[in-house]
């Protein structure tokens, strides 16, 4: 087994106008996923993140804050699991909610390093 | 561990909330209430994701106490109108905003509001469904089958209304009252119309709209000063009409007339409670409308058979019912119900009283009932005349699709 994260792209949930209604459908959803994962025991971790984004660049390391409204996509948060290997984490990520909100799953596996 | 929270929780939560600040914030602080509340169901949508509150409602009032604070650091940093509350001791009075009995008070002010005359009527209904609850601009445009831009210019008209007219946040007492009153129950009547009558397709958006309709009703009917037996009368008669909302369409999506439901499978408590609704509704000798359409509604329910319907009784209720309010539409229906009778005599004379001008973008009600009389009486060509006038005004495809079965019968009588 190994650890692939898969990390969430799209759109804020604030830029979209969803209502109550499609917000709690999309929660549980996601908490329909989240258990899933448990009971499947492959889940290692995760987070969502805030829309706020302080971005330091370059060399002279210059400073700005960006607001989601300004930044199409934005890494809304992510998902550690264990799974053979990047088909199966394909699989699980079937169930991602937001695809229909033009979301996006990005999988990536965490390096090992020789011991 | 399933997801365990009730239907519509959000949506229902948003309307409390938006109501109870309003009336902490005043009416004139909507804009940044609105998105107070909205940026609190982004944060329970995501901070849900992995474990939900044991207590959600509570979480939920809790957060929308909290909002309290930040509403208040908003309005000051921007400089607007606070209301007039200063520090400590008010602020535990604001507590007292979020006991249950004051959030329902709220959410009637809110009610009245949005009902209020001094709106337009179309953006009444497109208002309370935005703000007492808790649709998207998005819900509202499908549920209403209206373009988005449209109801965005109707919520900004009600905005600017009621602004401009200054309204008061309050459920209206003593004279005043009974007139806000029915203003109110007529949006709501509406509301449920738009559900049961709806020419939406989609079984679910119909069944928001009346299970909406009939919540804010249930509204009216636990405060004492709302609760008439007006109100009564309207909540059975949503009842009723509930009862057999989900047998008016069938597998294949076609909708089927009082004659075609499968009664077995209407819904027996919602037309018990119906029932103990309208022996509320006749504690008082003075009727409504409503009081005859829930009688006539609950007439055709207590028909085990489509041919077991006491159409004398149907008729007689209309006859009432056109006494109080003297509409085109109530002529039409009794022309149809003396045809179920087979007196078309009776139908002929009730048809000659109006015309098809009467009925606006519903004109093909019209002269459907009239092609029904003619293939009734035997005059086939007239019938199909006056069938295709019906096909060629009709909006709505499901009732298209109606009426060019009909008309598929006639030609097959003709040959």
């Amino acid at each position: 087994m190994k650890e692939f994260m898969m990390i969430f792209i799209g759109a804020d949930y604030a830029d979209l106008g969803l209502s109550p209604e499609e917000l709690q459908n999309r929660m549980g959803k996601w908490f329909a996923w989240g258990n899933k994962m448990e009971e499947a025991g492959i889940l290692r971790g995760g987070n969502a993140l805030t829309p706020d984004i302080r971005r330091i660049v370059g060399e002279n390391r210059t400073v700005s804050d960006i607001s989601s409204a300004e930044v199409k996509e934005i890494v809304g948060g992510y998902y550690n699991v264990m799974a053979k290997d990047f088909d199966a984490v394909q699989e699980i990520a079937q169930d991602f909610p937001d695809y229909d909100l033009g979301g996006t799953v990005e999988i990536r596996e965490i390096m090992v390093f020789d011991q | 561990m399933k997801d365990k929270y009730i239907d519509h929780l959000f949506r229902h939560h948003s309307g409390k909330m938006v109501s109870v600040l309003t009336r902490i914030f005043g009416l004139s602080n909507l804009d940044i209430i609105e998105d107070a509340v909205q940026d609190t169901f982004i944060k329970a949508s995501i901070s849900w994701r992995r474990e939900q509150p044991k207590h959600p409602e509570a979480w939920l009032t809790k957060a929308a106490k909290n909002r309290v604070i930040d509403i208040f650091r908003k309005l000051k940093t921007e400089q607007k109108l606070l209301p007039q509350i200063q520090q400590g001791t008010d602020f535990i009075a604001i507590n007292e905003f979020f006991l249950d009995t004051e959030i329902e008070d709220a959410q009637l002010r809110m009610i009245f509001t949005a009902c209020h005359p001094e709106l337009n009527p179309t953006d009444r209904i497109t208002f309370a469904l935005k703000t007492v609850s808790g649709f998207s601009i998005k819900e509202i445009s499908s549920a209403l089958l209206t373009k988005e831009g449209t109801i965005k210019k109707r919520l900004s008209r009600a905005r600017k209304t009621i602004q401009n007219s200054k309204l008061k946040f309050h459920i209206p007492q003593g004279k005043a009252l009974p007139n806000r009153l029915e203003s109110v129950m007529e949006v709501l009547y509406l509301i449920f119309n738009e559900g049961f009558h709806s020419n939406n397709q989609e079984e679910l958006i119909r069944q928001d709209l009346c299970g909406e309709a009939m919540r804010l009703c249930q509204l009216l009917l636990k405060n004492k000063n709302t609760r008439t037996s007006a109100s009564y009368a309207l909540y059975a008669l949503m009842c009723f009409h509930s009862a057999r909302l989900s047998t008016k369409i069938n597998t294949n999506n076609e909708l089927l007339d009082l004659k075609h439901q499968d009664r077995t499978q209407w819904h027996f408590p919602l037309i018990e409670l119906g029932n103990m609704m309208m022996n509320k509704a006749v504690e008082h000798s003075e009727f409504s409308c409503y009081h005859y359409e829930a009688a006539i509604a609950s007439e055709h329910l207590r028909a085990n058979r489509f041919e077991d319907t006491n159409w004398d009784k149907i008729l007689l209720w209309y006859q009432s019912l056109y006494a109080l309010q003297p509409m085109a539409i109530h002529v039409l229906t009794m022309a149809v119900v003396c045809m179920q009778q087979q007196n078309y005599k009776a139908a002929k004379t009730y048809l000659d009283q109006i015309l098809p001008n009467d009925f606006a973008q519903r004109a093909y009600l019209y002269y459907a009932a009239l092609s029904d009389y003619y293939s009734n009486t035997k005059q086939t060509k007239k019938a199909i005349i006056q069938i295709d006038n019906a096909i060629n005004k009709v909006s709505n495809n499901l009732e298209k699709e109606y009426l060019l079965k009909k008309k598929k019968v006639l030609l097959q009588i003709l040959q």
